[in-house]
């Protein structure tokens, strides 16, 4: 494991900072700088699955992330800029207001390398499908906490179906309360109730994606 | 219909750290224990809690097994309530809520880009409410005490058996709007850290632990927030 990637693991916010900016001016290719920080990223989230780490941990390095992003994305080559595994629509769904859950996820998304357009909460079937159309997205998430949410989820899935996108864009549902039984139901993809088990999912979404290209 | 207010909250540690999602304190980064202190100040300080307490108690005019009728004519369809209440006789409907003020503040901070403090926040609340219900069974089970009966432990909508639909009526049988609490479209609750319950009267009434609920519920083996016996 390199320095860097094991500053980042170590959540050592200060260490992390101080080599991006050493790498970058020791002229260090910046993908190859992301790269180790998002190394950093996958030990954090082994420590999170392991239980050595709690949720507020892997906020803090989703934020750590981001500030490293910071330095090192003006220093990416062109074309290496859009190195994002994929584009991803994200939000809570209709009828409910629960962001927590979702901006966790959102920080991590980033952090593995996702483009993610994050819709808020209470966000209309119509809206998703609209966000989808404009961004070509080919990966929805929707959280919801409570079960009233499943409904919402359904109602989606059918307008992304009547929109005519349904065979195109893989689908996940996520929250504290969703089960494989609520996947199934509401036309999902795939589900989670955990955050970090949601981002593997999305990468898996973009392997395939890839492979269908 | 009564109104509770002026309530005293105890902020207990076990129940912080588990709406935390955080199970072992001596393992938790300093920082963020810092973070954790420093959220609580700021709770005080800026009186970020504003707890509230609607509730009503109505005579149970018929049982019957996936039903009970209330005096006034309202009827709560919720199966687990005469099945879980052997014997009930009143039912205290309550609605009590911290308020906006807090939840605010953890949109700002997740608006200014602090997911951290948004999530150690709106943890805080969570266990804010925890306590708020706990200070709700303790009031009702004093006015029971007070004519020589019982209070059961509480049920709320969305509960097995208790179907979240239910929350309408349960607005209706409190004054919930005067202290702020209403609901959206699909029965959720604004503000978002607010409780529903029901709570059994009566000479004999059964009591449960969390642990119980929790062994019970669907999520048992999953849920980060579950307590364990």
């Amino acid at each position: 494991m390199s320095q860097l990637a094991d500053a980042l693991a170590s959540l050592d916010e200060d260490e992390v900072a101080k080599l991006v900016h050493e790498k970058i001016n020791a002229g260090i290719d910046a993908m190859s700088i992301l790269n180790e920080c998002r190394n950093g990223m996958d030990i954090v989230g082994e420590r999170y699955k392991s239980g050595e780490y709690f949720l507020s941990e892997l906020v803090v390095s989703g934020e750590i992330f981001k500030e490293s992003m910071k330095v090192i994305e003006p220093h990416l080559k062109a074309g290496k800029q859009a190195d994002t595994l994929a584009k991803m629509v994200l939000g809570t769904v209709k009828g409910d207001i629960h962001n927590i859950g979702k901006d966790i996820v959102n920080v991590l998304l980033r952090a593995a390398g996702f483009e993610v357009y994050d819709l808020g909460v209470d966000v209309e079937p119509r809206i998703f499908v609209e966000k989808l159309v404009e961004t070509e997205a080919l990966i929805l998430g929707m959280s919801g906490l409570l079960t009233p949410s499943f409904e919402s989820m359904k109602e989606t899935v059918e307008a992304v179906e009547a929109a005519g996108l349904r065979d195109k864009v893989r689908i996940i549902v996520g929250g504290g309360v969703v089960t494989e039984l609520v996947g199934k139901y509401v036309g999902a993809d795939r589900f989670t109730s955990d955050g970090l088990k949601g981002v593997e999912i999305c990468k898996e979404f973009a392997r395939d994606l890839k492979e269908e290209k | 219909m009564p109104i509770v207010r002026n309530i005293r909250l105890s902020l207990r540690s076990k129940q912080l750290l588990r709406r935390e999602g955080i199970k072992e304190y001596s393992r938790l980064r300093p920082e963020i224990k810092d973070t954790i202190r420093e959220l609580l100040t700021l709770v005080r300080r800026d009186h970020l809690l504003e707890p509230a307490i609607a509730y009503e108690i109505y005579f149970i005019t018929e049982t019957r097994s996936d039903q009970l009728s209330l005096d006034g004519g309202v009827v709560l369809h919720a199966p687990v309530l005469p099945a879980a209440l052997p014997g009930v006789k009143e039912l205290a409907v309550v609605v009590c809520t911290i308020g906006h003020k807090l939840e605010r503040k953890v949109t700002d901070y997740s608006e200014e880009g602090e997911p951290l403090r948004s999530l150690l926040l709106d943890g805080i609340g969570s266990a804010a409410v925890d306590s708020l219900a706990l200070e709700v069974c303790k009031l009702i089970a004093h006015q029971a005490s007070s004519r020589d009966l019982q209070a059961s432990s509480p049920l709320s909508p969305g509960m097995p058996g208790f179907p979240i639909s239910e929350q309408w009526q349960m607005m209706n049988l409190v004054s919930a709007g005067e202290i702020g609490v209403s609901l959206t479209q699909t029965a959720t609750m604004i503000p978002r850290k607010s409780v529903s319950m029901v709570i059994g009267i009566g000479a004999h009434m059964p009591t449960w632990t969390q642990a119980e609920v929790c062994a019970r519920c669907s999520l048992r083996k999953t849920c980060p927030y579950r307590v364990q016996a």
